[in-house]
């Protein structure tokens, strides 16, 4: 679009243009509606299908779908006349030839454009008396959606968005003409991860939700707007909320986050609200208790370790991290903080990546020429971006480079592509950075389409921060000169959903809120020294075991499913004298608890969070609490004014007011600029007051250098690089494979308490080449056994042409045969032998 | 919203009970996921590289998949989608679209009757009525009314096994059946590529049929 | 020996067999007008010469072909040329006579327009009910390249271009030029919007030239013998040959190369031999199914030109007569008509799928006479709904001669309904009807 500005007359009034942009779309702008149904901008091009929006164009004789028609300065448009009338009224009598006018039993009525415009432009009454055509309905497209094909009008929104926007190509229009239908290959099921969208664009009642289905009245419902907080994307939803409980999920368009789709995890999540597994209120060992009891015992059993204590904060808004940390850090003078599953970047390099020079925001994938994707699948981890980067590729023509150790969903459209072994992030990066430098090495073909590339965004997994990759991602960042390009940036795609948030309001180690060196800030009597070395995840469950912590706090996680290690973790929370949990579900960790307090979901918190890329969203409680739960920000006031600190927080506006205090770089965010999209710290004035990194000296690779061993995120000593899998092919290593893991966006809660999503829950597969499978004589869904010395899982085979030889992977968090159970921190090495072969 | 200690939750089982698709969605097969014949697989490969982009090449693969299985089936449409990497559903779509490419099972001898209004004025429903008794409960013929065949000429006229015959008599659909199973040439004398062209032949004596109504 | 009505250019020598061979073509001077082309001409030459000669497209909508190809932009990119082999008009098999028998001819021409278009792929996109015609052509194409006439660096001459012939799998609305581009794109066969039109933006986003296998076999001949030779045929208008397909109710149904011009009636009686014996002509279709019918007495004594069958109400389209005599019931012709369109309409847009299916239901009611008068102002109106509304003109392909028919035939269509056993059935069928919708 060319930006320009023009001038247009519709029905006699002068409108204010851009120039390019659609006629509809302009009109609207002026208010002036013209119908339609098949238009939906978010799809892409238009396609002039369903001749609703035909208007007339002087010095057109014919005319001319609205939808299709860029503005051109001092156009002359009518969409009232007479013809255009006729036009419309013929185009809705046309629409219910076929359509049964079941409204009285349809989903949609009352929120219908199919009943709007036939109301407001149809011809008022039926001609049509001959037998309109029959389908068997409603039936089952998905385990989710139900179609009935005797409402469609065939607009062809639903398959345009399995075809261009999520690509997976799975809906399709079969046969011809009015015989014509919306289907799937062989009348499989419609399964893919986005697809709950086409219920959303749907201009009729043909595809409905089966949660929703019969559920509520549009005169029943009311819709609040929140932030879905089940993955770092924070897509922006609306609830729709009857009787105080949650019915529905729908799309609350953000261009600046989700460009209007939900994944399907964010709009059927909200079923596991209400699983049995819920924690409903208080409770101690024993069972149920009230809330006085729990909080002073939780207080007692804290307080009693003498300092010897830690806490880990996973899923939390703001708010609720900043209390945590006060908690620990005020009111309990512990400095052992973390909110990151195993261990990550220092300080220095955290402060070092926020700097809004060299962050990108998430509108800038759009216009990036390229693209380039570190260790991480979008698809799993942020799934959102999965489908915005198809967009920047398919609509603007951005290059995408890859270098992940898993094959991803985005292979197809990749210009580049590079795999390095399970680990090996760390050492790749800094070939990378080197060959974009334009030496000659193992990353050189990946480095070919990143050179002299202009805009680039870099979307970056916080794993390889596990691998200790941060300095080379900041080498890598140099050598690409991002800092200097506008347009180019780093963007987090972190491990848990908000991972931002919690690290800037102070749930880190060495860092306090606003990143800052942590302080004596509540008076506590610990040394400097002691607050600076706080003890990563990672650490914290050494020292539970030696018994150099006896006490511990978790928060919104659930270490025993989610972090590597399991038998380790296990261990941990056995020897942990005193167990604070706070926790949605009761789980395995839970279990080992002394007191398990309950955590508001994100239909019934009220708090803000922090987009990867810097926006501040809030979450607005839309739905009641069930059973006994209270807001979590007055839990943990109160715990922390029963260990003797009080923080004078009583309300969400308190809270806020607090964090903004201590975040001097969240100072300017106020409720009233957050509104209903959010804002960008980076874009409020106190972003200035971001601490400055440390001045450079050279690299920063060599300025980290010399702490690489000691630090807490110093890699295990990689392999040397000839022993990485390439396409050349295997190691010499026999049977034996380097084991990499993954997120499953399907693993955890989300599928096993909510029954609608039951059937998406993993079983555990090993992924492996057709070279390696063949090699072990091994064929697709054989059951075999993953071992590492002693432990070992069953899995599946599942042969997968692009993983690359002498590799396997597995899934974390599965509910059987968790991935995590391998892991311990390094590089782990698994045989695989058959099931059969061990029971002989 | 209850504050009262009772922790079970009112949940609405009755619409969230879980359903579980009775089979697996289909995405992009791989290779060694479907059994693609060597020789289709190379046919469709070809195919392929005849275009400037290879999904230019899905009719004519279609076509290759009806050759070897005697219509589109499901098995032989994945493997397509295998050689081709796309989606089934993508090239299930397409074949649905196209009167002659099949996606149910037909006889191995097909056979279009033109009930087109030229053919139509001829007899070409008469015709195509004596075609379907003649192939009567015959599994390997099919036998079905087409739109016009672009042979309005030799009106009413059929294309057996994509050949085009005409003018044919009612009678002659026997004689045609009956030489398809014997296996010899199918009424030589009026097929079109016999035909000389309309100005060089003397006018024949009509032959009127009535027209329906 | 041909009619001395007729005027064989395109079908000259078509009756010898050995025509359709490479060798038999050279006999007869072929690809003597490619040599000199691809030697000695240049792009704008070529386009002047096809300009100047007032070529205007035989597929249907008459455009001039040279001025179509000056519409390509210039410079470098990959243009792309289509021939539109797919002739499914009901009525027309013109293009399939010239490809069986000349081939060559053809593919000459196509040579040539690439030349004209700087099109570096060329494609046929045949009809798959063609099968013998696409064999022919593919027989064809490889002794082309055989030759040197296609392929890399043809002749020497440093220029490129690739011929495929395309089959296409039984779909009419494939003929329209941009749902013969998705066709070929290997996607369903549905119109896309136009602008952009397909000289700017067609075949994989290219620039792309899309003409008739008739416009295309009349290139090599104007190149060879000139304009002005092209233009001492026909009229000012429409200068050149037309082959015309005849079909219906006539003795000698079948394709007549003529001047465009000549009188309908010495089409119809002189060459065609008139009617079968004992009838009369009622009426009959100009242009193919897609033209208003016109009665004997409209249009016997019209030239026949784009110009007269359009001052007529009516269009010339590709040049097919489909004749109707008087022993043919008009409203199951209409219903014929209906049927096709119904069949064949893409689906993807709206007043095209509903209106065809629609008009087809209520002329079913009507020749089983379940409807009253007021049905036929429905249809009437129907039709007028649909023209003008539609993506592409099949909507418009049926509505004309559908309600021509309605209009021309009211008593026809009001005595089949007088002869309807059950006033009432109508009525009824809609009660059931709205009663089982839901
Ligand atoms: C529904 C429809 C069907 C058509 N079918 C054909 C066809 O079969 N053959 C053809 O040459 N043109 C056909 N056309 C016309 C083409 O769209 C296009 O105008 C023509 O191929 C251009 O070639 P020309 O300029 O040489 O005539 C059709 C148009 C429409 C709207
Ligand atoms: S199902 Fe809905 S979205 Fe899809 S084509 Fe039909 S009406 Fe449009
Ligand atoms: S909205 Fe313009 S054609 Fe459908």
């Amino acid at each position: 679009m060319s930006g320009k500005e023009v001038t247009i007359v519709v029905d006699g009034r002068e409108i204010a243009a851009t120039e390019g942009e659609m006629l509809h779309d302009a009109a609207r702008e002026g208010d002036v509606e013209i119908p339609v149904f098949c238009y939906e901008p978010k799809l892409g091009a238009p396609v002039g299908a369903c001749r609703m929006c035909l208007v007339e164009i002087e010095g057109i004789p014919k005319l001319q779908t609205s939808c299709s028609t860029p503005v051109r300065d001092g156009m002359v448009v009518h969409t009232r006349t007479d013809q255009v009338k006729h036009a419309q009224s013929a185009v809705v009598e046309f629409l219910l030839v076929n359509h049964p006018l079941d409204c009285p039993v349809c989903d949609k009525g009352g929120e219908c454009p199919l009943q709007d415009i036939t109301q407001g432009w149809g011809p008022g009454q039926s001609r049509v008396i001959d037998e309109k055509r029959h389908f068997e309905k409603p039936i089952e497209l998905s385990p989710l959606v139900a179609i009935d094909r005797e409402r469609c009008i065939l607009c062809y929104r639903c398959v345009r968005f399995s075809q261009e926007i999520a690509e997976d190509e799975q809906l399709q229009v079969l046969e011809r003409g009015d015989r014509s239908f919306i289907g799937t290959f062989d009348e499989r099921p419609y399964v893919a991860p986005f697809h709950g969208n086409i219920t959303d664009i749907c201009p009729v009642g043909a595809l409905t939700n089966y949660t929703y289905r019969f559920r509520a009245r549009p005169w029943d419902i009311e819709q609040a707007g929140s932030v879905c907080t089940l993955c770092p994307s924070q897509c922006n939803v609306s609830f729709t909320v009857r009787d105080e409980q949650v019915k529905r999920v729908i799309t609350r368009d953000n261009h600046e986050v989700d460009d209007g789709w939900l994944c399907d995890r964010g709009r059927y999540g909200f079923e596991m609200f209400g699983a049995e597994q819920r924690v409903a209120g208080p409770r101690l060992r024993g069972g149920a208790s009230d809330w006085e009891t729990a909080i002073a015992k939780a207080a007692a059993g804290l307080s009693a370790a003498g300092g010897k204590v830690a806490a880990i904060v996973g899923d939390a808004s703001n708010e609720e991290g900043y209390l945590v940390q006060r908690l620990l850090r005020g009111a309990l003078g512990s400095p052992h903080i973390d909110s990151r599953p195993s261990r990550g970047a220092r300080r220095e390099e955290i402060v070092r990546l926020a700097q809004p020079s060299l962050s990108a925001k998430v509108r800038e994938i759009d216009d990036a020429e390229v693209i380039l994707v570190l260790g991480t699948d979008p698809l799993h981890s942020s799934p959102i971006l999965d489908l915005r980067i198809r967009k920047a590729i398919r609509r603007n023509g951005a290059r995408l480079a890859l270098a992940t150790e898993r094959p991803t969903a985005l292979d197809g459209g990749a210009e580049a592509i590079a795999r390095y072994a399970p680990g090996e992030a760390a050492h790749f990066l800094s070939e990378l950075a080197a060959a974009v430098g334009g030496s000659e090495n193992v990353a050189a073909p990946l480095a070919e389409s990143l050179r002299d590339a202009g805009k680039v965004v870099v979307i970056w997994g916080e794993r390889i921060a596990r691998d200790g990759a941060t300095p080379a991602l900041l080498d890598l960042a140099a050598a690409l000169s991002i800092e200097s390009t506008d347009g180019s940036g780093l963007l987090e795609i972190p491990d848990t959903t908000n991972a931002r948030g919690l690290r800037e309001a102070g749930c880190l180690p060495d860092a306090g809120p606003g990143l800052s060196e942590p302080n004596l800030a509540f008076g506590s009597q610990e040394d400097q020294k002691a607050q600076l070395d706080g003890k990563s995840t990672e650490e914290i469950r050494a020292a539970l075991e030696s018994g150099e912590i006896e006490s511990l706090l978790l928060f919104g996680v659930d270490p025993i499913r989610d972090f590597p290690d399991t038998p380790a973790w296990d261990a941990a929370l056995t020897a942990c004298k005193h167990l604070v949990v706070f926790s949605m579900f009761e789980n395995a960790t839970t279990a080992k608890a002394d007191v398990v307090f309950p955590l508001e979901t994100h239909a019934e918190k009220d708090g803000t969070v922090t987009h990867p890329d810097g926006r501040l969203q809030r979450v607005r409680p839309s739905a009641s609490r069930p059973g006994d739960i209270r807001p979590n920000f007055q839990v943990l006031s109160e715990l922390s004014a029963a260990l003797g600190h009080n923080t004078g927080i009583n309300s969400q506006p308190t809270a806020f007011a607090a964090l903004r205090q201590e975040v001097p770089f969240y100072a300017d965010v106020t409720d009233a600029s957050i509104g209903g999209k959010g804002i960008r710290w980076q874009d409020t004035p106190s972003a200035s007051s971001l601490p400055s990194p440390a001045p450079s000296a050279g690299a920063p690779s060599e300025r980290f250098a010399e702490e690489e061993q000691s630090s807490p995120a110093a890699p295990a000593v990689p392999p040397s690089f000839d022993e990485v899998p390439s396409e050349e092919g295997a190691p010499a290593l026999g049977a034996s494979f380097a084991l990499g893991t993954y997120r499953d966006l399907w693993a955890g809660p989300i599928t096993e308490l909510n029954p609608p999503l039951k059937f998406l829950q993993p079983t555990q597969r090993v992924e492996m080449s057709p070279a390696d499978a063949e090699r072990l004589g091994l064929k697709q869904g054989e059951k075999v056994l993953v071992g590492q010395n002693g432990t070992s899982i069953e899995a599946e085979v599942q042969i997968k042409e692009r993983v690359s030889e002498g590799v396997v992977f597995l899934a974390e968090g599965t509910s059987e045969g968790n991935a995590n159970g391998l892991l311990n921190g390094g590089p782990v090495r698994v045989e695989i032998t058959k099931l059969s072969e061990t029971h002989a | 919203m209850s504050q009262n200690g009772d922790a079970k939750l009112p949940v609405d089982r009755a619409v969230t009970e879980g359903r579980v698709p009775g089979r697996r969605e289909e995405q992009v097969p791989e290779l060694h996921e479907v059994d693609c014949p060597p020789e289709l697989r190379e046919r469709i490969e070809t195919l392929m590289s005849r275009y400037p982009d290879h999904r230019s090449a899905s009719i004519p693969a279609l076509w290759a998949v009806q050759e070897r299985y005697g219509w589109c089936s499901p098995e032989g449409i994945r493997q397509a989608g295998a050689v081709m990497q796309c989606t089934p559903a993508y090239l299930e779509s397409v074949a649905t679209f196209y009167d002659l490419l099949h996606t149910e099972p037909v006889g191995t001898h097909r056979i279009e009757v033109c009930t087109n209004i030229s053919c139509w004025m001829r007899g070409g429903d008469e015709l195509l009525d004596a075609f379907k008794a003649a192939t009567e409960g015959e599994d390997d013929f099919f036998v079905t009314g087409f739109e016009c065949l672009g042979g309005c000429d030799i009106a009413p006229m059929a294309a057996i096994a994509q050949r085009y015959y005409g003018p044919l008599e009612a009678a002659e659909a026997g004689v045609a059946i009956a030489q398809l199973k014997a296996g010899e040439d199918v009424l030589p004398a009026k097929a079109l590529e016999q035909r000389p062209l309309a100005g060089d032949v003397p006018a024949p004596e009509a032959n009127a049929t009535e027209g329906e109504s | 020996m041909p009619h001395e009505l007729e005027t064989r250019v395109l079908l000259e020598h078509a009756e010898d067999p050995a025509l359709r061979t490479m060798a038999g073509y050279k006999g007869y001077g072929g690809y003597a007008t490619l040599e000199k082309a691809y030697r000695e001409m240049e792009q704008d030459e070529v386009l002047k010469d096809l300009e100047d000669s007032g070529l205007r497209g035989r597929g249907g909508a008459g455009f001039s072909m040279g001025k179509k190809a000056s519409f390509l932009p210039r410079g470098k990119m990959d243009k792309y040329l289509c021939c539109n082999a797919d002739e499914s008009e009901p009525g027309a098999f013109k293009d399939r006579e010239l490809m069986q028998r000349n081939p060559h001819q053809l593919i000459e021409g196509i040579a040539i327009a690439a030349l004209a278009a700087d099109a570096g792929h060329a494609f046929i996109f045949i009809r798959g009910e063609y099968d013998l015609q696409a064999d022919i052509l593919d027989q064809a194409v490889a002794e082309a390249y055989e030759a040197g006439y296609l392929g890399e660096n043809i002749l020497g001459c440093h220029r490129d271009l690739e011929l495929v012939v395309h089959r296409g799998a039984g779909a009419y609305i494939c003929g329209e030029e941009t749902a013969l581009l998705d066709a070929l794109e290997g996607k369903r066969g549905n119109p896309r919007l136009k602008p952009p039109f397909p000289a700017v933006q067609g075949l994989y986003g290219g620039p792309t030239l899309i003409n008739n296998v008739e416009t295309l076999s009349n290139v090599a001949r104007i190149l060879a013998h000139g304009v002005d030779w092209f233009k001492s045929f026909g009229t000012d208008q429409s200068p050149g040959t037309k082959v015309v397909s005849i079909s219906g109710g006539v003795r000698r149904p079948g394709n007549y190369e003529v001047e465009l011009g000549i009188p309908t009636r010495d089409l119809i009686y002189g060459l065609a031999g008139g009617p079968l014996p004992g009838c009369e002509i009622k009426a009959f279709y100009p242009g193919g199914s897609s033209s208003p019918v016109l009665t004997a007495e409209e249009g016997m004594d019209l030239p026949y030109s784009f110009e007269a069958m359009a001052e007529a109400g009516s269009m010339l389209g590709s040049g097919s007569i489909i004749v109707a005599d008087d022993r043919v019931s008009i409203p199951h012709m209409a219903l014929r008509t209906a049927r096709f369109y119904h069949h064949e309409s893409c689906g993807k847009c709206a007043p095209c799928r509903e209106g065809t299916n629609w008009t087809v239901k209520m002329l079913e009611r009507v020749v089983r006479g379940e409807a009253t008068p007021m049905d036929l102002d429905i249809i009437d109106s129907v039709q007028d709904n649909i023209t003008g509304h539609c993506l592409c003109v099949l909507g418009d392909s049926m509505a004309m001669p559908v309600s021509s028919m309605v209009r021309k035939f009211r008593d026809e269509f009001e005595q089949v309904i007088d002869e309807a056993a059950d006033p009432y059935a109508a009525v009824q069928g809609s009660i059931l009807t709205v009663g089982t919708a839901g």
